[in-house]
């Protein structure tokens, strides 16, 4: 209830602020001339009586349209009878308004004046018209009015004019300008004239863009939209919009601006900014719905991308080089890019060339390698332990840093040093800095595969940025219980004043209307709004962030490369190719880097939507910085490891943040209540109340029923379970698919060993074939030499491994080893009880094709088993 | 489409030209402006050196080569006609047309294109890409800092890996088996021939 009565305050005090708003004289007041112009319009106010009688249940509907018809009147110059204003009060103060700007010059009453006047007939108009309802939600519309018609300085103007008010406002603005002309021969006072000059210029700056006449036709229609549409009322017409005043000294400070206070905290950078008014301007533009929705939108939106992206780079799955068949063959082929043409350009391609190569020697070095397992196991297990100590050490660093900076906002601001106030941001870089090269050298215990290593890097980094970030969180969280807290009692206090200065007025005053207090914005006692701190605090660690950023690449990289570079000439050792060296270019620190400033503006943009802009700024010109630095001072890396051959790794871990910043945000969305006097939710129970509060007020009935179904658990149950059922099947059935192309994978490889081993295979067979068809014939006419059948076993072995299946004599084969080629030539064997008799040899004489040709001495075969040891 | 008209009457054969490669009466033009403006001494005729002001093939490893390929053997200039033909080697293949088996394979098939890429490498032109011919460009490919020991070793590799018939080299057909999964229409195409 309270809330209400705040906004109702609020606009009121609009209206009254507004020059234009109070130009009611009392009904005597009203010229002549008045009634004759009223004359003509009659018929549009009419209506619109008869509507506002017709339709009380429907509250808001009436206000539209209401507002719409009386649009037109204040369109048509508002003219009315006297009648008309005897009825309702209020519009006629309107009307006033309208006129009061058409006829400056008729008017000599003072301002002051006019606006005592008008503040008390509000007040008896209210007296008349507090009791019955529909004479309240008049007022309520009234205000609505005031308030959009005082946030653009003029609100239906420009919107619709008929072609007959088109012109006659032409002529006034003409006649204004002739007015501005001539004025100075006028034989008036100064201060009138100087007066009038204001007015006039006013008149037909404005209408002059509204006509499409001058230079404003698009300013004009930017600025309506802008402010009217989309922003509501300007600073310093609502307390959420003004800075208070026990700040306002200070509100300028470029300090006090730096820590985003002062004007920054109560700009449209952050929450409090935006108004709780269910709807502005002409458009009905829903300034809360839509701000829960784009935020919450937002979310949805990445998700979607990040998830399509992910599936488009699965799809695409790799260049073909990737199953590792034609490694070499692919990169010497097809790595050269022909679109290059500027050397340097092509510098790197080499260079880029030359590690892919390298990589690959690697990867095959990596794949020989045999060690101490056990020796391994102990240091991978010491490098992760000491990982995590590292990792709590910074967590429990952090929530320390957040807790004192909690103890230090209670202490005066201006005792606090530079590094007291910022030293969350700072402990935070500094550790975002250390420790990934502790992580590094650490991980070399380890000595994984370049490529898992470097994932295993990425996921340590990860882990510490989260953990840091979380823990930043629940400090945060607890700082915001503490202000709810004191929000609370804010709240509390302001209800009881308010009663308290609602009672003195009505014993003064003997009247049951009361005008709210009329204290000036900037005196409104007002709560801590945690929304706005929260957003400031991300706000903080973006700008530290990015002065991180660019210190450590100014320093260590820029400095250093001088350094290496000029130093070089009178140093004792080579700098550039010995220990400093030129700094590396660390791509995957840097994605990782851009995906956790991206998880920061996913949180923190709802509570800051001016993140979005300061983040869009700090991309574009990190990008020029970084692509300057990198051109200038840092050479490639030595061995560049891709994480992954699609970008899948770095998406999945985009997906990650994504939906660990999504938590906190609607987790506060869902459970915290809003501030109660800032930002577009105040004074509703939960943020979400919004949402209902439009399908209830602005949908069709039906349309609530349905919503009221779709949210019953009942229909929500099932819909889970299905949805889990599918995507158990969708699982399996992408299992299946993996299996099959494993599958055909293998296949593939097998038909292609056997190719290649068919074509080896063909000589040797040939081979065996000529050797039996050499000796078979005379086999029994040798003599059995046991030392000549024994060929050096060195070379067999050798002959061996070059075809292994070749290898086996058919006296092998007999044991049912041999398969293939060999069981033709088997075939044709005699006596093939030979062989089963007795114990095969270890290694029968190889029938390779490059063998020592058999001499005919040697044609045993398996004829003579006993001869075979 | 005056200018291309007038172009295109300044070419003789054109018709037959645009039958055989498969361009477009605008891909024709350009391709005729570009190639008066490599020709620098307006003989109508290209000169290896005139395909130096290419910085992109002056950057290339093998960019040498690549201007090669547009002379046939023993011969110093080539003309337009000739020059078209070996551009049209990298005309993007057509997705609409449905293939037409009784025409001869058209030349910017995925075959002829290999084909071209292959002949860039083989430079004996015995059909076979021998393993001295792979460190030759190996050696312009790749920076100082690998040792002769790591090339050879990466030849090797290359060998051993697209060889099948154990010839130590490596054959047109072996060269295709091993770029088989390689998107060749999207490597040796270039877009604006489309």
């Amino acid at each position: 209830m309270e809330d209400d009565e705040a906004r109702w305050r609020d606009r009121n005090r609009k209206a009254k602020a507004s020059p234009r708003a109070g130009g009611r004289n009392g009904k005597p007041a009203t010229t002549e001339d008045e009634e004759e112009e009223e004359d003509q319009d009659e018929a549009p106010r009419k209506r619109a009586r008869k509507k506002k009688a017709s339709a009380q249940d429907s509250e808001e509907e009436e206000e539209e349209d209401d507002r719409s018809v009386k649009r037109k009147g204040t369109k048509a110059a508002g003219r009315k009878k006297k009648a008309v204003k005897e009825e309702s009060e209020e519009e006629e103060e309107e009307e006033e308004e309208e006129r009061g700007k058409k006829k400056k010059g008729g008017k000599v009453t003072s301002k002051k004046q006019k606006d005592e006047q008008n503040k008390e007939k509000k007040g008896d108009a209210k007296g008349k018209g507090g009791k019955d309802k529909g004479n309240g939600k008049d007022k309520k519309k009234k205000n609505g009015k005031y308030s959009s018609s005082s946030s653009s300085g003029e609100s239906g103007d420009g919107d619709s004019l008929s072609e007959g008010e088109m012109a006659s406002l032409k002529e006034e603005v003409e006649e204004k300008k002739k007015l501005i002309a001539t004025l100075r021969n006028k034989p008036w006072r100064m201060k009138r004239r100087l007066k009038l000059l204001k007015e006039c210029q006013a008149f037909v700056e404005k209408f002059e863009g509204a006509l499409g006449k001058g230079k404003g036709r698009k300013l004009y229609a930017y600025k309506v939209m802008m402010a009217k549409v989309m922003m509501g009322l300007p600073y310093g017409s609502i307390p959420r919009k003004t800075v208070p005043r026990a700040e306002q000294d200070r509100a300028m400070d470029i300090s006090v601006l730096l820590d985003f206070g002062g004007y920054c905290k109560y700009s449209i950078l952050f929450y409090g900014f935006y108004n709780a008014e269910r709807t502005i301007g002409v458009l009905q533009f829903r300034l809360p719905l839509s701000y829960l929705l784009v935020g919450v939108g937002i979310f949805g939106y990445s998700l979607m991308v990040v998830i399509r992206t992910m599936a488009r780079n699965s799809d695409e799955g790799g260049d073909g080089g990737d199953d590792g068949q034609f490694t070499f063959a692919f990169k010497m082929f097809t790595s050269w890019d022909y679109l290059i043409g500027n050397p340097e350009t092509a510098d790197n391609k080499y260079a880029s060339i030359t590690t892919s190569f390298k990589e690959s020697i690697v990867d095959e070095q990596e794949n020989q390698k045999d060690e101490n397992i056990h020796l391994r196991r102990f240091l991978r297990v010491l490098a992760n332990f000491l990982i995590l100590c590292s990792l709590g050490g910074s967590g429990f660093l952090i929530y320390f840093v957040v807790k004192r900076s909690q103890e230090f906002a209670n202490l005066d601001q201006d005792e606090l040093s530079w590094f007291e106030k910022n030293e969350v941001e700072f402990v935070m870089s500094l550790l975002g800095l250390v420790c990934p090269p502790l992580f590094e050298t650490i991980a070399e215990l380890e000595e994984y595969h370049p490529r898992i290593a470097l994932k295993w890097q990425l996921g340590r980094i990860f882990a510490l940025f989260l953990g840091n970030l979380y823990t930043f969180l629940f400090a945060l969280f607890d700082e915001v219980n503490a202000k709810l807290e004191k929000e609370k009692s804010i709240r509390n206090a302001t209800i009881w004043g308010l009663n308290e200065y609602y009672s003195n007025y009505s014993s003064y005053h003997n009247t049951t209307d009361i005008p709210p207090p009329d204290i000036h914005p900037a005196d409104v006692i007002r709560g801590p709004c945690w929304e706005t701190a929260v957003g400031i605090e991300f706000v903080k660690l973006t700008v530290s962030d990015i002065q991180v950023t660019y210190m450590t690449i100014l320093i260590g990289d820029f400095l250093r490369a001088m350094i290496v570079r000029f130093l070089n000439y009178c140093w004792c050792w080579d700098l550039e190719a010995g220990f400093p060296s030129y700094g590396e270019f660390d791509i995957s620190g840097n994605v990782l880097g851009l995906i956790f400033n991206q998880g920061m503006i996913w949180m923190g943009v709802f509570y800051a939507p001016g993140l979005v802009g300061l983040n869009v700024l700090r991309l574009l010109t990190s990008m020029y910085y970084q692509c300057w630095a990198v051109m200038s001072c840092n050479v490639p890396h030595e061995r560049v490891f891709k994480a992954s051959k699609s970008n899948n790794f770095y998406m999945g871990l985009l997906l990650l943040v994504l939906f660990l910043s999504l938590l906190p945000v609607v987790y506060t969305i869902m459970t915290l209540p809003p501030s109660f006097d800032c930002g577009p939710f105040s004074g509703r129970e939960q943020m979400y109340n919004v949402v209902m509060e439009t399908i209830e007020n602005d949908l069709p009935a039906f349309i609530g029923d349905i919503f009221t179904y779709a949210t019953n658990p009942g229909l929500i149950l099932p819909a889970v379970l299905l949805m889990v059922l599918a995507i158990y099947y969708l699982n399996a059935t992408s299992k299946n698919y993996q299996n099959a192309n494993l599958e055909l994978k293998k296949k593939m490889q097998m038909a292609r060993d056997e190719e290649k081993n068919r074509r080896n295979n063909k000589e040797n067979t040939n081979q065996v074939m000529q050797d039996l068809e050499d000796l078979l014939p005379n086999r029994s006419l040798l003599p059995p030499a046991a030392a000549e059948e024994k060929p050096p076993p060195e070379k067999v072995h050798e002959k061996g491994s070059k075809s292994p299946k070749v290898a086996k004599r058919p006296g092998a084969a007999v044991n049912g080893k041999g398969v293939n080629l060999q069981m033709d030539v088997l075939l044709d064997a005699p006596n093939p009880k030979a062989a089963v008799t007795h114990p095969p040899g270890p290694r029968g004489p190889s029938g390779n094709a490059r063998g020592p040709p058999p001499g005919p001495a040697r044609g045993r075969g398996r004829g003579t088993p006993p001869s075979r040891r | 489409m005056g200018t291309t008209n007038s172009t295109l009457s300044k070419i003789p054969n054109v018709e037959e030209l645009m039958q055989e490669t498969g361009f477009t009466p605008a891909h024709i033009v350009r391709l005729y402006d570009r190639f008066e403006a490599l020709d620098k001494e307006k003989t109508g005729l290209l000169r290896p050196q005139d395909f130096g002001a290419i910085n992109r093939l002056a950057m290339n490893p093998i960019g040498d080569r690549i201007i090669g390929a547009f002379f046939s053997p023993g011969q110093e200039t080539v003309d337009f006609h000739s020059f078209v033909r070996i551009l049209a080697h990298f005309r993007p293949a057509d997705k609409k047309r449905p293939k037409d088996p009784s025409m001869p394979e058209p030349v910017n098939s995925r075959t002829s294109k290999l084909k071209f890429a292959f002949q860039l490498y083989d430079q004996d032109k015995d059909g076979k890409i021998s393993r001295a011919e792979l460190l030759q460009v190996l050696r312009s490919m790749l920076e100082m800092q690998v040792t002769e020991e790591q090339l050879e070793s990466i030849a090797d590799r290359t060998i051993q890996e697209a060889d099948l018939d154990k010839d130590d080299a490596i054959s047109f057909e072996e060269f295709r088996k091993s770029l088989e999964k390689v998107n060749i229409d999207h490597k040796m195409s270039i877009r604006f021939l489309r």
